[in-house]
């Protein structure tokens, strides 16, 4: 409960925040378009010279675009801006400001990971949606109610996948606070806005195995273009939760080899 | 304006010196940008197969694509962005004392970027180059017109990107527009798809507007993708748009320049 009424304050506060910059907005919204355009283009470009790719024709790949704008979206919202805040360029640990989050009564990797929020991307997320819902009118399926739980549970097994990452790689802050791994993520993160099968073999099994940017996009488009069997919808929760469980563990163990560099 | 070239290449040299100690950040920075490239490369070659896709085989794109991400680090200009973050943050003052055009101080930035950036790129294309098996089909025009198609490509998005963000003098959010450029380089220089493989509206664009041969252009040139009178029509692209690229620089700095004001620096 509390935990809630937290978080309502800390949507508050960056709303507060947010208002303060008006005319960011506009360039926000011109970022946002651009980034839909240009995804939307890229891939017509692509289907306007051949029908599929190794079974991913047009609609399905533009669920795998709507699933990515969406997961960025809500990324955006608060993942990113919060971790970015602890570990980014300039962050908390970089200045020395890391004690003072130490010291509020409540568990730290909580207030790390919710404490920043960017309302803006509500909007990217409409954009993202409004993707998903042309790629779901486009495949010419009825979903089933099956396939719609699947699709959602795939996509927070995707959203926790991506939220382990991002939590590893800020973890690693505190080992040195020069690593940018986040940003190595980042550019790797590109390759989910397309189905992992249009990439080469191996590339495809790097991206599910070892960077599994395949998990948060291409398995939730799947469950509603072909639908997913039990064991790959229980299979990728499993390892999300497993992926969740492991970079908890590296955020503790960072967290006592943290040694304030402030007064 | 003043001409102290001595000047210039010892600054040079500092600059390069300097960049040289951040070496890992600048690698990742590079990385990012390989990565649209990339992306668009293992693309095409899955579509291509074992067939060809719009008259490429695979190795013919993956071929192109190698060349295309050279030619875009070689080509890169971070002028851009840093430029109008110099004359935004009043740190234009102290360039403007120096006795040499403040074009000098961006020119070592960028040599020195590009020398610190080709140590990483460079072993990574040839690594891609050995793995993924590129078909070039070099001739002897293809590599004669390769390196004036690469310097006119370098000058003119140089200046280009410098004449751009010269507008920081007048809008002090003027790197918005940045972003369009980007996306239209995305789109039109090659690099969402070879040329050849656009559809025909994005096509005509790409022929007109200056992105193109900024990038992509050289890249269709060393890979044979050009007949005779598109490589002629090419250069004469290339070069049209430089001369208009270097009057709107001239005519940007001097009135730019006249009504700049900024304290401290």
């Amino acid at each position: 409960m509390m935990h809630l009424r937290l978080i309502r304050t800390f949507i508050s506060a960056s709303a507060q925040e947010e208002a303060a910059y008006r005319a960011n907005f506009a360039i926000s919204l011109l970022h946002s378009l651009l980034n839909f355009a240009t995804g939307l283009l890229g891939l017509g470009i692509i289907y306007g010279q051949v029908p599929a790719i190794q079974g991913w024709d047009y609609a399905s790949a533009l669920a795998v675009l709507g699933v990515y704008l969406t997961v960025s979206a809500l990324r955006g919202l608060m993942m990113g801006p919060s971790l970015d805040a602890l570990a980014g360029m300039d962050g908390e640990v970089w200045r020395g400001a890391f004690d003072f989050t130490l010291l509020r009564p409540v568990r730290t990797q909580f207030l790390v990971s919710v404490r920043k929020w960017r309302l803006f991307t509500l909007f990217d997320l409409l954009l993202g949606l409004l993707v998903l819902g042309t790629a779901v009118a486009r495949l010419q399926v009825t979903l089933t109610f099956y396939q719609l739980a699947a699709f959602l549970l795939a996509l927070a097994a995707g959203l926790l996948v991506l939220y382990a990452i991002l939590l590893a790689a800020a973890s690693l802050v505190f080992w040195d606070p020069g690593l940018m791994v986040g940003w190595v993520f980042d550019s790797l993160f590109q390759m989910a806005r397309y189905p992992v099968g249009l990439y080469p073999g191996w590339l495809r099994l790097m991206l599910t195995w070892v960077i599994p940017v395949g998990f948060i996009t291409t398995i939730p488009a799947a469950a509603l273009s072909e639908g997913l069997s039990w064991g790959l919808l229980g299979g990728s929760l499993a390892f999300a939760l497993v992926l969740t469980v492991g970079a908890s563990w590296l955020f503790r163990v960072g967290l006592r080899r943290y040694a304030s560099a402030s007064s | 304006m003043n001409t102290n070239h001595q000047g210039g290449l010892a600054l040079m040299r500092a600059t390069w010196l300097s960049w040289m100690q951040h070496r890992s950040f600048f690698f990742i920075l590079a990385f990012g940008w390989m990565m649209q490239p990339l992306i668009f490369m293992f693309v095409w070659a899955t579509a291509a197969g074992d067939q060809t896709v719009g008259g490429l085989t695979r190795g013919e794109i993956v071929a192109y694509y190698l060349t295309l991400i050279l030619v875009n680090q070689i080509t890169y200009s971070q002028t851009n962005w840093t430029v109008g973050d110099l004359i935004r943050g009043g740190d234009m003052n102290r360039l403007l004392l120096l006795p040499m055009s403040p074009l000098y101080n961006t020119l070592a930035a960028e040599l020195a970027g590009k020398v610190v950036y080709l140590t990483f790129v460079l072993p990574i294309t040839v690594g891609l180059a050995l793995l993924l098996k590129p078909e070039f089909n070099l001739t002897a025009v293809s590599l004669i017109a390769f390196l004036p198609a690469l310097l006119l490509a370098w000058l003119l998005r140089f200046l280009w990107g410098y004449a751009l963000a010269l507008l920081a003098f007048w809008a002090a959010r003027a790197d918005a527009l940045l972003a369009v450029q980007d996306a239209l380089v995305f789109l039109l220089a090659g690099q969402a798809a070879p040329m050849l493989l656009l559809p025909p509206l994005l096509r005509t664009l790409a022929v007109i507007l200056p992105f193109r041969y900024m990038v992509g252009f050289p890249a269709e040139v060393l890979t044979g993708q050009l007949d005779a009178a598109q490589l002629a029509f090419g250069f004469a692209m290339q070069i049209g748009w430089l001369a208009v690229t270097v009057l709107l620089y001239q005519l940007m700095w001097r009135r730019g320049v006249r009504q700049y004001t900024a304290v401290g620096g």
